[in-house]
């Protein structure tokens, strides 16, 4: 079993930069080349912003991130107790079309090795993320 | 964490030359939303978005950078990205963006 980090984030932009540096911090530490730890930075705090922008219903509120530290791979969960949504309704975004808006996900999959969301509508989201050591898949 | 944003409009060539500097992410993306806004109000031109100082930048900040190029290509303007970090182009790349941007010095 690997070790397991965890935080609870008030739900506020200014703090999704703490969240970049702690997960660059984890990434660095485990062994993580300097590409990886950008596409884990991009890739968290998407997952923040969007827990803050879409998810939860009040400023006051936390999220929960945990972080799941293993030999040969790092897990991330980021869990918001919001709105939720129906993650079947994700569109892929256009690329010949760009618009603003709807590239978050996108660009946490194309950054992260495996990505599993798991939405509720009114009892929130939980994304989990995993990018694995050694050469990029 | 920061923004630094100056700027300054060359009139021979009918440009915009913006240096960012910092991170745009959720926190800082209105400010430059504005920045950028007030720019285009003032005077309609080319942007040259000089990235060399701009560490970082997520779906947010190309959310704004979508929005500025929208209202400059009805105008027939465009954005040039010059000198983004690898990371940054990255994103450019994966996006697709890379080809409504026009990117220079990778
Ligand atoms: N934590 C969440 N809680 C509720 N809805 C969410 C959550 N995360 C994503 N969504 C829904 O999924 C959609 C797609 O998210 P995605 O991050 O891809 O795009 P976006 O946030 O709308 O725009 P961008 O990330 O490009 O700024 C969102 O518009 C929102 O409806
Ligand atoms: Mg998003």
């Amino acid at each position: 079993m690997g070790d397991h980090f965890s935080i609870s984030v008030p739900s506020k932009p200014e703090y999704v930069n703490v969240v970049r540096l702690t997960a660059s911090a984890i990434a660095c530490r485990m062994g993580f080349n300097i590409e990886q730890i950008e596409d884990i930075k991009v890739a968290i705090a998407e997952a923040c912003t969007n827990a803050i922008k879409h998810g939860i219903k009040n400023r006051e509120e936390n999220f929960k991130i945990q972080f799941l530290v293993d030999e040969e791979k790092l897990e991330i969960d980021v869990e918001d107790e919001g709105h939720g949504f129906s993650c079947n309704e994700i569109e892929e975004p256009d690329l010949e079309n760009p618009k603003e808006g709807g590239l978050g996900i996108f660009i946490i999959k194309s950054l992260m090795d495996d990505v599993q969301i798991n939405s509720n509508i009114g009892k929130g989201t939980s994304i989990k993320m995993i990018k694995y050591l050694g050469d990029d898949l | 964490m920061s923004i630094h944003i100056q700027t300054n409009y060359n009139k021979d060539e009918n440009i915009w030359i913006v240096d960012i500097k910092g991170e745009i992410d959720i926190y800082t993306a209105n400010k430059v939303k504005e920045d950028l806004n007030k720019m285009l109000d003032e005077q309609m031109a080319d942007f040259k978005i000089n990235c060399l100082e701009l560490t970082y930048i997520d779906s947010t900040g190309l959310g704004v950078l979508i929005g500025i190029l929208k209202r400059l290509k009805k105008e027939e303007k465009n954005i040039n990205i010059v000198n983004p970090k690898p990371n940054i182009s990255k994103l450019f790349h994966i996006t697709g963006l890379d080809k409504i941007f026009v990117i220079e010095g990778e």
